[in-house]
């Protein structure tokens, strides 16, 4: 091990008795820290951590808690990979100058397009990233760091920047209006989250209906609708699908959100929502003849058939019989 | 008028909406307490230091009208919960015995409708456990909106936990094994029709029991800047609910049909295993990604009905039905993604996808009826979907305040289908196919004059032709403009989305014409206070064809409208008081203010029949204002209250309409 090594070993304790000095010694205590790692690192525009704790104790404080501590508990990681420098890049030039935005890589001054550079480094590679570049959020110009709070994160998991819900809303107020309708998914309660649902680094392009539409909706590990994970009753495979369901999915019917409709549908009563479809007009349908009308046993007038599913009761599929009657 | 004024004119009218409290966003549920017990805590024993709190109290509800409904909506009850707790553990040196950090976190647990616990224990290096739990009390009393009397009820409890464990994370060879499971339990109510198709319609008892579990291993490997994933699942999913009834005259009093008893066993188990890989590179110059999967459900089923009671004819009938069979349905996906990135200021990525699902199965009916001959018959359908996309989308940065980005897809999506049954006396078979192609292109522009003001507008334009249902997408532009304005204390953001769709063809007229507005702000000007509000209209104006039966005649020619005009939003505002209370206030509106008709039946537009003319529009009103109060008795101990009205009520019926008083005191520890 070199001189420069063994000095850069002693640079934390020193440190920590640098910042209690007074006065003239501190001024001295502080040149030597800074000294101390240039000399050290002679070659390398790294400095380490240790070096960055000295300025910065309210970050450091508290980032043993950080999931990027792990890089430096290893131990094993090369410099560029290793805790503070491994997202703010060398320190040596923001030592030098004595600190300063334009001598490192501050977060807080890069565009979206470099954050997302910066991040994806090291968290690319994951799956559920895979589509990151496609995504909505990177078209917007809202990338990692608008979501996440890596040294002030109030949550224990993934460092977001607030509660999921508030992050998502923050943007969404069309959204969040959605889940205060009287019928709806409940996320305001805590029962569920946007991630149950959406990926916001991206999804993979829809199995259902076109494919390009909507962008950010994650599937269930079969390629399915995300619905089908909790509602697995209704997800088949039926012998009569209900082909609307399965090639242009569960959107045709519900609002997934939230609704002024029971059950999250589109209508307030059933049989409109019916008849908007089964209409018979043409070039739709599987035969591309129509879908199917209701007959003329189906008197409109007469509340008992104002309501499809007291008989149709198998609206999603059904294994028993075409007309879903059971 | 000068700049200056409109600004100020402006200024006014966003901060006479602000305190209007007419309308603005959502809001929490009014416990557990959001507000934490002060300045970042912890203790450090040994080499961990640990963050704990729990809140614990007593809620309590009182409400007036339809508690069906409240149910349905709210439901909170009376009783004592461990409202929310909140543990932290980790180690200070990242080298702890057994693991690194723990975290866990609880809310609801008690007896509320929703509870969850989530848990994550981690090891540096050497492991990583997630787990997710929840529950969910579901009460849902038929589709009685709108002034309908639905009899399809549902009291259902639902749990559900994600248990994953990553061996190795962060190293370039991963393991990872997880397991899920979904468990829907509880009484229901369905129907059934009988003896024929003009009987009767009988309210049938359900006992729901679903299951569904999930098990799955997977590798992660990183060789030559090439990351290879796969995933082997195995998903199992059954029901066996049972269906019954006693003597019941029906829907219909004055029809003969009636039932004497009923009995329906109807139990399936399904499973679908599943493969799925993925490989993912990165370069300086481009990035490549792919993922391949393969799904191959099944479901064998078999249903047992028998039904005793009086045909229309006044005579015994009675009916028994005996199905059993197997569907599949297996399912490839694949996707290939490059992404090209010729300069620092352009990125440009391509996708291509495809996906082939495929339905069939077989089946064997048996109908006995004491009217009519026994048939014996099998039928077999098939539906194929195979669609295959590809995408391209272009982002480039200008400059430091242009950006632009713009793409195309194209779509070709075949559905084939069979209707086909074979039987003693004879056999049919309706095969069709048919294609559809979407062209989409986008486009987008973002904007940051200045540092703090961000204006996003984007664009979208479709044409699809042969959509399979009038109600899709066949011609449809989307216009969409965000505008943000953030500062240390402030940040106000407006936004605006319009979808336009008409797919118009003989009959079918169908046009839907969807808008959401919306703006909302935060502003925090003390770090004892702050104000939150916004406000959204969501407008949806929409015009079907329609061919239905009504007193024997064909009608044809008319039109299905629905119109919606969503008000939403709330206000809240958070202090505190010398730091030791927190008071938090909130109101929340959501109205429906429909077509602006006045009573049920409108002007007389669309359709001749009531029933439909009345459900063109759905005029409803859900309105909560909420009060909470925490206050700091010690430094690791806070009392606290809270108090939420919830407020229902349909314009044009009340038999759903509903009012609750909800609250809550609790006790908070924190060290």
């Amino acid at each position: 091990m070199g001189a420069g090594c063994e000095a850069r070993a002693l640079l934390p304790s020193f440190a920590c008795i640098v910042v209690k000095m007074p006065g003239l010694a501190r001024v001295v205590g502080l040149f030597v820290c800074i000294a101390a790692p240039l000399l050290s690192q002679a070659g390398s525009p790294f400095v380490g951590s240790d070096v960055c704790r000295t300025c910065h104790p309210d970050v450091w404080a508290n980032f043993y808690k950080n999931p990027h501590y792990k890089s430096i508990a290893s131990g094993k990681e090369p410099a560029e990979r290793t805790g503070c420098e491994s997202c703010h890049g060398p320190g040596q030039a923001h030592v030098q100058a004595r600190g300063g935005k334009a001598t490192i890589v501050a977060f807080s001054e890069l565009a979206p397009a470099k954050v997302l550079d910066n991040c994806l480094r090291c968290h690319a590679e994951k799956i559920s990233r895979a589509n990151i570049r496609r995504s909505s959020h990177t078209l917007s110009d809202v990338v990692c760091t608008n979501c996440h709070s890596i040294h002030k994160s109030p949550v224990p998991k993934f460092l977001l920047g607030k509660r999921q819900i508030d992050l998502c809303y923050g943007c969404h107020n069309d959204v969040r209006s959605q889940f205060s309708m009287p019928f709806k998914h409940r996320v305001n309660e805590g029962f569920m989250v946007c991630t149950d649902c959406h990926n916001p680094h991206g999804a993979f392009a829809s199995t259902w209906r076109m494919a390009a539409r909507p962008r950010m909706v994650d599937q269930a590990a079969a390629n399915e609708e995300p619905c089908l994970r909790c509602h697995s009753e209704k997800r088949g495979p039926f012998l009569y699908e209900h082909e609307p369901v399965r090639v242009d999915g569960c959107e045709t019917c519900h609002y997934p959100h939230g609704s002024t409709n029971s059950r999250l549908l589109r209508r307030p009563v059933v049989f409109t929502m019916c008849l908007e479809c089964h209409n018979g007009s043409d070039s739709f349908g599987r035969q591309n003849s129509g879908v199917l009308t209701i007959t003329a046993t189906h008197n409109l007038a007469d509340p008992r058939y104002q309501n499809c599913t007291t008989c149709h009761v198998r609206v999603h599929g059904s294994n028993s019989d075409p007309l879903f009657l059971r | 008028m000068s700049a200056p004024g409109k600004l100020s004119n402006l200024a006014a009218v966003f901060f006479s909406l602000l305190l209007s409290g007419v309308a603005c966003f959502a809001q929490p549920t009014v416990a557990p307490t959001a507000e934490p017990a002060g300045p970042a805590r912890g203790e450090n024993v040994s080499d961990y230091n640990i963050v704990d709190s729990f809140e614990t109290g007593y809620r309590f509800r009182t409400f007036g009208g339809s508690f069906d409904q409240y149910r349905s909506t709210v439901n909170y009850g009376d009783g004592i919960r461990l409202l929310a707790s909140f543990l932290t553990i980790n180690s200070r040196d990242g080298h702890g015995k057994w693991f690194d950090n723990l975290s866990l976190t609880t809310r609801g647990l008690g007896n509320d409708p929703y509870e969850s616990a989530t848990l994550r224990i981690e090891k540096n290096r050497l492991y990583r456990y997630d787990l997710n739990w929840r529950l969910n009390d579901y009460f849902n009393p038929g589709l009685r909106t709108g002034g309908q009397q639905g009899q399809h009820l549902l009291d259902t409890e639902y749990t559900t936990q994600d248990n994953d464990l990553t061996l190795f994370p962060d190293s370039n060879v991963q393991f990872f094994l997880g397991y899920s499971r979904g468990n829907q339990n509880g009484p229901a109510l369905s129907t059934i029709q009988l003896f024929d198709s003009r009987g009767n319609e009988f309210p049938i008892f359900e006992n729901v029991r679903r299951l569904r579990n999930e098990y799955r291993i997977g590798n992660e490997l990183r060789v030559s800047g090439i990351r290879f994933t796969w995933m082997h699942g195995w998903e199992d999913f059954k029901e066996d609910s049972s269906y019954l009834s006693g003597p019941n005259r029906g829907n219909d009093p004055g029809s003969l049909t009636a039932l004497n008893s009923f009995r329906r066993t109807e139990p399936y188990h399904g499973t679908s295993p599943y493969w799925r890989g993925a490989l993912f590179t990165e370069h300086k110059r481009f990035a490549l990604n792919g993922r391949m999967t393969y799904t191959s459900g099944s479901r064998a089923f078999a249903l047992d009905e028998t039904a005793f009671g009086t045909s229309r004819f006044g005579l015994a009938a009675a009916r028994q039905v005996l199905t059993e069979g197997t569907a599949r349905r297996p399912v490839m996906a694949g996707n290939l993604t490059l992404s090209l990135f010729p300069g620092s200021k352009l990125t440009i990525v391509n996708q291509t996808t495809v996906n082939n699902i495929r339905i069939d199965g077989n089946s064997v009916f048996a109908e006995f009826d004491n009217a009519t001959q026994t048939i014996n018959y099998t039928a077999f359908e098939f539906l194929g979907i195979r669609t295959i996309a590809n995408e391209t989308d272009l982002n480039f940065q200008a400059s430091r305040w242009l950006g632009l980005y713009g793409g195309y897809q194209y779509s070709d999506r075949q559905i084939r289908s069979n209707e086909a049954s074979a039987s003693p006396g004879g056999s049919f078979a309706q095969p069709s196919e048919q294609t559809n192609i979407l062209h989409e292109g986008r486009f987008g522009v973002r904007l940051k004059p200045i540092k703090p003001l961000t204006i996003l507008l984007d664009s979208s334009i479709g044409r699809a032709n042969r959509p399979l249902s009038p109600i899709a997408e066949r011609n449809y532009q989307v216009l969409g403009a965000r505008v943000q304005y953030k500062i240390k204390s402030f940040m106000a953001t407006a936004s605006t989305r319009e979808n336009y769709n008409s797919n118009s063809v003989a009959l079918s007229s169908f046009a839907s014409y969807a808008r959401a507005h919306s703006v909302n702000g935060t502003w925090t000007p003390r770090d004892w206070f702050a104000l939150d509000a916004g406000y959204s209209k969501l407008h949806l104006n929409t015009a079907g064809g329609l061919n239905y039966f009504a007193l024997g005649q064909s009608i044809t020619g008319q039109q299905s409208i629905y119109i919606s005009n969503l008000h939403v939003g709330t206000l809240t505002a958070h202090f505190d008081v010398k730091k030791r209370a927190d008071v938090f206030v909130g109101y929340s509106h959501t109205q429906d203010t429909g077509d602006g008709r006045g009573s049920l039946l409108g002007p007389g537009f669309g359709s001749s029949l009531p029933a439909l003319e009345a459900a063109q529009t759905f005029p409803v009103k859900f309105l909560s204002p909420m009060a909470r109060l925490s206050v700091r008795i010690t430094g690791k101990i806070r009392w606290n209250a809270g108090y939420q009205y919830y407020g229902y009520n349909e314009l044009f019926y009340n038999g759903e309409d509903f009012r609750a008083h909800t609250g809550y005191t609790s006790l908070l520890w924190s060290f």
